[in-house]
């Protein structure tokens, strides 16, 4: 079903998260949550996907993650339930499917379809004396500082590098804001360390 | 007002480049940055760094993610099937409200209720259903011998690694039928009452009669909504470590109505807030 252009705009739930009234006065129309849905779907799926994947998950299990969060959104915008702060609900779900996945995982010991989830792939992180600070060499050396930081450190620097604002930070994993920017900051430092700036 | 000689912290600084600051503040930081080198500096560094691991993120995990092609033709072949069903998936019986138009006559008609009747309401939720005005009211809480709450079994990882949405499920018609026979209702509509959780699945509650009862959902001030915005305001208090799960549990099935003031600050439910765009959504508001 096409929709007129101006009746829902992806940039207004980027935007501090807060929803334009045209966002919140969609009908709780099946077709009308569809086009939304799918929308949002084009939208956020690459962002979901990196996001589960860093959690540790394998692929075939974020690509799922993936799908229950569209359709717990469809059943979540049909309920009429708050739209506010679409984006963070939306992240919100997919960091709790995405956990429960890897708790399953763990305890079946069913691990991964390759095998290789980001979790493992630890990278040395400390430069070989002809390492030079290339753009390449001085990403993998922060990725690998990344790794090493306390995970929930790790989530918010992940959930800020998908675009998040604090708020929605916060509203995903929990913490208040002031965590949020203290917890950043903490890891910033750590990267900035690490890069020898 | 910031001194030129008093250097703008990191944290700050950070927040300035990620526009969390406040806007005079954020004037005071620019200010600051355009008279000192050392906190220009500073501020190069940080952005070097984001921008050295946002590349690497990216990196790394764009070239594993598969074609959106077959997922996107996936989900859109779920949503058709859910869009066909005229039943809404959910165990909730309540129809979408979400229009303007729905939305104002919500509020007027909770409005006038509240302005002519609110001593009575109130007085009906504190003393039990008497009178005309207090049934409305009438079946806000659930009888406590026949609903005096149940959990199951239930570790806080499991609780906390599962959206409310998505631990609330529809009850089976045969305990819908069982539940309205308990409580001696005999001739209700689908849409007259909505078989609720005492203790929300969310909360570990379980699928048992005795945690189940039918509340009405002409109760104009104590309705489902309100319970819904307290359970996850529970689960969220909960899975941050602000409380106990046992004493979410014994709160919300002691009395609901009192748990919610509590942990809402308030004698007057806000839900309605939600409903005219205003309902907070995240853990870090009005935190108990």
């Amino acid at each position: 079903m096409e929709m007129p252009e101006d009746m829902y705009s992806i940039d207004s739930i980027d935007e501090l998260a807060f929803p334009t009234p045209a966002v919140a006065e969609i009908e709780a129309m099946p077709s009308q949550i569809e086009f939304v849905v799918m929308q949002l779907f084009d939208h956020y799926r690459h962002p979901l996907l990196r996001y589960a994947l860093s959690l540790g998950i394998s692929v075939h299990d974020a690509e799922e993650v993936t799908q229950e969060v569209f359709l717990a959104l469809f059943r979540h915008l049909q309920l009429g339930r708050p739209r506010n702060n679409l984006r963070g609900w939306i992240f919100r779900v997919a960091h709790n499917l995405a956990l429960k996945q890897r708790y399953a995982n763990q305890s079946s010991r069913d691990r991964m379809d390759s095998g290789e989830t980001i979790a493992e792939q630890q990278l040395d992180p400390s430069p070989s004396p002809e390492e030079h600070l290339s753009s390449a060499q001085r990403q993998r050396r922060l990725l690998a500082v990344v790794q090493a930081l306390p995970e929930e450190d790790q989530n918010c620097l992940r959930l800020r590098a998908e675009g998040l604002r604090y708020r929605e930070i916060a509203s995903v994993l929990g913490m208040s804001l002031g965590s949020v920017s203290i917890s950043l900051t903490r890891s910033i430092a750590r990267l900035i360390r690490a890069d020898g700036r | 007002m910031v001194s030129e000689d008093l250097h703008i912290s990191d944290q700050e600084l950070l927040q300035a480049a990620d526009g969390e600051l406040p806007t005079r503040r954020a004037g005071q930081v620019r200010a600051h940055l355009a008279a000192c080198w050392g906190c220009r500096v500073r501020m190069a560094d940080i952005e070097g760094s984001i921008a050295d691991f946002v590349r690497g993120h990216r990196q790394t995990l764009e070239s594993r993610l598969p074609s959106s092609d077959g997922p996107r033709a996936l989900l859109r072949a779920h949503l058709k099937e859910l869009a066909h069903d005229t039943k809404v998936h959910s165990w909730r019986w309540f129809p979408p409200l979400a229009s303007a138009t729905r939305i104002a006559a919500l509020f007027v008609a909770v409005l006038t209720a509240a302005l002519m009747g609110s001593v009575l309401v109130e007085h009906s939720i504190l003393h039990g259903p008497h009178g005309n005005v207090a049934s409305i009211e009438s079946g806000t809480l659930p009888e406590r011998n026949l609903t005096p709450g149940a959990t199951r079994s239930v570790a806080i990882s499991e609780v906390c690694s599962m959206p409310h949405e998505e631990v609330v499920r529809e009850v089976p018609d045969s305990v819908r039928r069982e539940v309205l026979r308990e409580y001696r209702i005999t001739d209700a509509r689908p849409d007259d009452y909505e078989i609720d959780y005492l203790i929300a699945p969310g909360l570990g509650g379980a699928e048992d009669i005795h945690n189940l009862w039918p509340e009405p959902f002409d109760s104009e001030r104590w309705n489902a909504h309100v319970k819904d915005a307290l359970e996850e305001r529970l689960h969220e208090l909960v899975c941050s470590g602000n409380l106990d799960l046992s004493t979410a549990q014994h709160d919300i099935a002691t009395d609901w109505i009192a748990a919610y003031k509590k942990y809402f600050h308030t004698d007057m439910p806000l839900s309605l807030h939600s409903y005219i765009g205003a309902a907070t959504n995240g853990p870090n508001h009005n935190q108990a």
